[in-house]
């Protein structure tokens, strides 16, 4: 990775702190765990501990536990190759033990692939569920514990009508549960549940983040969404092929602004509470492909319809962040235009 | 007005009826007047799909990149199609091949439980530009409910829409409906149906399945495909303008591609036979016909019980040689049994 793109990677972050970082002092010198470590949220939260690291001193020691630790150098070599970053080879469905000098945990475990949860649903539960009742079991017996901040999904909610305001926290409309299509939402409703238990019982500081939809650097372009599916297509030379008439409304939050985001509600969050993580300004999937292909210099074309839909409603899927503006003052500092713009750049220069 | 999208198997499906053995002259008529008569997608290939070609469930008179090459040089306007069975097509040897030869639309079966199989295939697809289908093979095996799980499970690779195919034409219109309608509620994502005719049903099928929600529909000329063959196309679009379907299709070249399809690629139009009426009822994958009929033949056994055997064994495409094995077991139980000499 040159450094030109290492350089503006540490400028997102830069963007995304602001000047005054004097909320995540209490991460100075501390220790830092990640479960799924490796994944586009861990690599981003590694990408702004060596941001702190860098250029504030902060001296944090980041511990990054995964199944593909050993993948991580080839994704992130900038990171993998740091002295203050930590690979560690393990599934938290198997794990007994975390590092002892462990204070902060993020347990992100727990991809938010479709295909893998259709296809193995069984894994999916078992990774979600039971991975986080072992990392809360390993994290009960961590000494120099601070706090836990566990990783769940937006859409826990149930799903989103077009009618509907954008996701509070307290909003539930639920799943068939005998359906597996929501075993995903399901197995985090569940998992947040664990961690309530572990809260109410052995007094565990943990708390949750719900998170929505994102964009940035790290992002593989094979998932099966549909902002990553332009993105390849317009890496391609288009065209940009949106299924149905495109009115489906989703929003975006950059990378960086994430990374930020989750280390402040670790900080700073109430013990106990789910705060919703995301952009709430959305955006139909129409007019982010137009965002899109406008990045390029030979503009990659549109394909609106490309097959006839019949009965599909159009959905959102946008969350209301009051909690966290009012709780730790988090504001999206990363505007759309300037996250597509960046992601593409990264794409194009790697 | 609704629109409707047709897809013309007869270049694909009807390869079941003639052994596989279209040429590359029949290929380039039917593929020129299905284009001038304004089909929207036309599949080509063997009747098992890319690849398929095998002593096993019988061997092309054409390669597949002949086929393929042809059909493009002669599709202006349509959209060349592929049925493409991960058992059969790797993706580096076949289906990155006929991407490069200019394939547009690739339609990635399995049999309608195995849709983890499917997603190499159609992420492979998806990566380059093309559009993928996830086509669901034997569709009355299974509920209405565990079909939708299987779809959603294509849906989550990237298929851009399910096909639902009465592979053995042994679903009654209420089948249909409710099917479609289930799979209509559990996507995000068209679906389509694609018809055989053993039992009569195929047009009536489809009309059902369009008015349940599905939003693609298959049909051959003259029916052209394994078994009883399909629905047959020119009626359909016949049916469709009655019904006030926007298909895109010019009825009167439609009929004209018909015409020349019975004509050149034909050597008997696909008729309900009695074996396939007992296919349809036993549930049976269509072109097993004729490896039964053989088979029967050779080890003396009603064809008709065979079926019926077959279906209560709920054999799939894929495993013909289990009809040797049927029949020698019946003619086994057949056989005058030895006099005991006291």
């Amino acid at each position: 990775m040159s450094t030109s793109v290492i350089d503006a990677l540490q400028n997102d972050c830069a963007g995304s702190a602001g000047a005054d970082i004097r909320d995540l002092l209490p991460l100075r010198g501390a220790h830092i765990l990640i479960t799924g470590g490796t994944g586009f949220v861990g690599t981003w939260v590694a990408q702004m501990v060596a941001y702190l690291n860098d250029c504030h001193q902060f001296g944090i020691k980041l511990t990054l536990l995964s199944p593909h630790a050993s993948e991580f150098s080839s994704r992130a070599p900038h990171l993998a190759c740091r002295a203050d970053v930590r690979l560690f080879d393990g599934d938290v469905r198997n794990l007994a033990d975390l590092p002892q000098e462990s204070e902060w945990v993020i347990h992100a475990a727990g991809s938010p692939d479709s295909r893998i949860h259709f296809s193995n649903p069984v894994r999916t539960m078992e990774t979600i569920v039971s991975g986080t009742q072992a990392v809360l079991n390993a994290a009960s017996r961590l000494t120099p514990l601070q706090r836990i901040l566990s990783l769940s999904s937006g859409l826990v909610y149930g799903p989103q009508r077009w009618e509907d305001a954008p996701l509070s926290e307290k909003v539930f409309s639920g799943f068939d549960c005998a359906n597996p299509a929501g075993l995903y939402a399901e197995s985090k409703r569940a998992a947040e549940m664990v961690a309530a238990a572990y809260r109410s019982q052995f007094g565990l500081p943990v708390l949750s983040a719900r998170l929505f939809a994102f964009i940035g650097p790290f992002q593989l372009l094979d998932r099966p969404w549909a902002i990553n599916n332009f993105l390849r297509d317009a890496l391609r030379g288009g065209p940009i092929r949106v299924q149905g008439n495109g009115e489906t409304v989703r929003s975006y939050m950059y990378g960086s602004d994430l990374a930020y985001w989750l280390l402040r509600l670790l900080v700073s969050g109430k013990i106990g509470a789910a705060y919703n993580v995301g952009s709430p300004v959305g955006i139909s999937l129409k007019d982010l492909a137009v965002k899109i292909a406008e990045c390029f210099p030979r503009r990659p074309s549109i394909d609106l319809n490309t097959l006839p839909a019949a009965g599909i409603p159009r959905t959102q899927w946008l969350p209301d962040i009051t909690m966290a503006r009012t709780d730790c003052d988090l504001r999206v500092q990363t505007n759309l235009d300037q996250a597509i713009t960046r992601t593409v750049a990264w794409h194009t220069r790697q | 007005m609704r629109k409707v999208l047709i897809s013309d198997p007869t270049l694909r499906d009807g390869n079941h009826a003639v052994q596989h053995k279209l040429n590359l002259a029949q290929v380039a008529a039917y593929a020129r007047a299905a284009d001038n008569a304004g089909i929207p997608i036309v599949e080509v290939g063997h009747g098992n799909g890319l690849a398929a070609s095998s002593l096993q469930v019988g061997l092309s008179a054409v390669s597949d990149r002949d086929m393929l090459t042809t059909a493009r040089e002669n599709l202006l306007q349509s959209k060349l199609s592929i049925h493409v069975m991960p058992g059969f097509a790797t993706i580096k040897r076949d289906l990155s091949l006929a991407i490069d030869i200019g394939v547009d639309v690739v339609r990635v079966a399995c049999h309608c439980s195995e849709a983890d199989i499917t997603q190499r295939h159609i992420a492979y697809v998806r990566e380059r530009g093309k559009q993928v289908f996830g086509v669901l093979m034997m569709t009355h095996m299974l509920t209405k409910e565990q079909l939708a799980e299987e779809s959603l499970k294509m849906e989550s690779y990237g298929a851009e829409a399910i096909m639902l195919m009465d592979s053995a034409g042994a679903l009654l219109p209420t089948d249909v409906a409710e099917r479609v309608r289930t799979l209509v509620q559990a996507l995000h994502i068209p679906v389509g149906f694609h018809a055989h005719n053993n039992l009569g049903m195929a047009v009536a099928n489809s009309i059902t399945a369009l008015e349940s929600g599905a939003a693609i529909l298959d049909g051959t000329a003259r029916g052209f495909g394994a078994g009883a063959g399909n629905t047959q196309l020119e009626v359909l679009v016949a049916v469709l303008n009655k019904m006030g379907y926007e298909t895109g299709i010019d009825l009167y070249k439609m009929l004209d591609a018909a015409d020349l399809a019975e004509r050149e690629l034909m050597p008997s139009i696909p008729t309900i036979k009695s074996i396939s009426i007992v296919s349809g009822l036993a549930g049976v994958f269509s072109g097993f016909a004729k490896h039964v009929d053989r088979v029967s033949l050779q080890f003396h056994v009603d064809p008709r019980d065979v079926f019926f055997e077959l279906g209560r064994r709920r054999v799939v495409a894929g495993q013909e040689d289990l009809i040797i094995e049927v029949a020698s077991a019946m003619a086994s139980r057949q056989a005058k049994p030895l006099e005991v000499v006291r």
